[in-house]
């Protein structure tokens, strides 16, 4: 059976997307990375996996991230697009350039720091002010 | 001889190295630390091709000294149970080829683990990003995980903090790679058998077999630390006369490649004289002069051992006496079967 849309044109083959899909249990996530189609549920299932990764550091303060890059390679060809944090997680493994979200993200977070700082000093300098 | 024996030994221990007697347990504890530092097999002068070679592979086999039953005999296997023995009726024909069978796995049990040098440590950059700095306080580890791939080649790299792209270390190479392809038997992290105390205290219990085994599970034979697990042991059979311990292991060509390869091998040597094991002895003056491509003047096979304690031994006066022991020793015999062939009117 061939669906077809109010134009009476064909849909188009609905696209592959590689994603995150949440495993782990509450307060500990843990996530796989699969292709799927696209628009289907998060928990459907998926149509292979391609990797995982852990945003939880281990004990040497290392987040583990393990991909399978000959699939990866062959579902883009096949032409899957990739979420957004999956883009920026192959752009951190050196795959895909890196995505500009992780560099403002990573500026806004040198920002933070930098006020915290300033505001700490601040702080620091006003209490010294009160106790003389 | 087996008070030859006890002079000899007695000899060697008084009069050649005084300063490592043991005084007391604790002072033992300390010249053991002392005395057994890691040698590594380093880059400049790579064993591997000379122990490859199979005429030094032969040799190998040969000084081990293969005894069937020792072999296949039982094992500790921690929870593995040992399956009832099934007896069979088999013709002649059948029992041939059993044992060949049989002989064929000693073979495969007796495979000496290979040497090599030590590996070159990993630091190459692919990227530099300071631009990243602030994205993560944690590091990122990526693995390949493509089916197919050794895990030697298999590429794992690591985004540092500061965003730098680089390849992993040896160290972190191998945790993910136990973690993410496990090898059974090994664990991820090293166990603490083989650092410090523990490990003296294995080897004290002359549990050399145990810490050889488990070295080679858990350990690459380029890896340092096996290195150092390894050339410890070894030295430490060496210096207690425990060779009796590796005989008909795999580890014994290991460990006599070891001696021979580092020009250590006169107590070993003592040991194969005094138990009157010469061709064995002399199969060891064979593989020192293919190892440290030396030449012995005379092809005599008694000879070749006197020119050997006279050149490049290093504990001469022991070897001698023990030589002289076994020398004896073999006149007596020789007498003896003479008396006996003319008690019974053939000489």
């Amino acid at each position: 059976m061939r669906s077809f849309s109010k134009a009476g044109l064909p849909f188009p083959p609905p696209s592959k997307v590689i994603r995150f899909v949440r495993e782990g249990c509450t307060n500990r996530p843990f996530y796989h990375i699969v292709v799927a189609e696209a628009r289907s549920d998060q928990h459907d299932p998926a149509i292979e996996q391609l990797g995982t990764h852990d945003p939880i550091p281990n004990e040497y303060n290392e987040k583990l991230t393990s991909l399978n890059f000959e699939r990866i390679r062959y579902w883009l060809t096949q032409g899957a697009s990739a979420s957004r944090p999956v883009q920026e997680l192959l752009g951190l493994a050196g795959f895909f350039p890196i995505h500009p979200r992780s560099y403002m993200t990573a500026w806004r977070n040198r920002q933070k720091a930098t006020e915290a700082a300033a505001e700490s000093a601040a702080n620091v300098a006003k209490d010294a002010n009160v106790k003389s | 001889m087996a008070a030859l024996r006890h002079i000899s030994r007695k000899v060697f221990t008084t009069f050649l190295k005084p300063e490592t007697r043991p005084k007391s347990e604790t002072c033992a504890i300390c010249i053991r630390l002392l005395n057994y530092s890691s040698i590594e097999y380093d880059e400049k002068h790579d064993p591997a091709q000379k122990f490859f070679n199979k005429e030094v592979q032969s040799l190998l086999k040969d000084l081990t000294r293969v005894d069937l039953s020792k072999v296949n005999r039982k094992r500790k296997l921690g929870a593995r149970r040992l399956e009832n023995p099934e007896y069979k009726f088999m013709t002649d024909e059948e029992l041939k080829q059993a044992t060949e069978e049989a002989i064929q796995k000693s073979e495969e049990l007796l495979q000496i683990p290979p040497v090599v040098s030590v590996r070159k440590p990993l630091n190459h950059v692919f990227a530099r990003d300071p631009a990243l700095q602030g994205l993560e306080e944690s590091k990122m580890v990526f693995t390949d995980i493509t089916f197919g791939i050794k895990d030697a080649e298999r590429l794992i790299v690591v985004r540092e903090i500061d965003g730098t792209l680089r390849e992993a270390e040896w160290e972190l190479k191998n945790r993910m790679n136990q973690l993410y392809f496990p090898k059974k038997g090994r664990s991820l992290k090293p166990p603490k058998m083989f650092y410090g105390e523990y490990l003296d205290n294995l080897l004290e219990r002359k549990e050399y077999e145990f810490v050889l085994d488990r070295a080679c599970i858990q350990f690459e034979p380029n890896d340092p630390d096996y290195q150092r697990v390894v050339s410890i042991t070894y030295q430490h059979i060496n210096d207690h006369d425990g060779f009796d311990y590796l005989r008909s292991t795999r580890h014994f060509g290991a460990l006599t490649f070891f001696l021979a390869w580092h020009k250590n091998i006169d107590n070993l040597l003592l040991e194969l004289i005094e138990t009157s094991h010469i061709e064995e002895a002399i199969k060891l003056l064979d593989l020192f002069s293919k190892l440290q491509a030396v030449n012995y003047e005379k092809a005599e096979d008694l000879d070749k051992i006197e020119e050997y304690i006279s050149k490049f031994s290093n504990k001469k006066a022991a070897l001698e006496l023990g030589f002289q022991a076994y020398k004896d020793l073999a006149r007596q015999r020789k007498e003896l079967e003479d008396g006996i062939k003319v008690a019974h009117g053939l000489g």
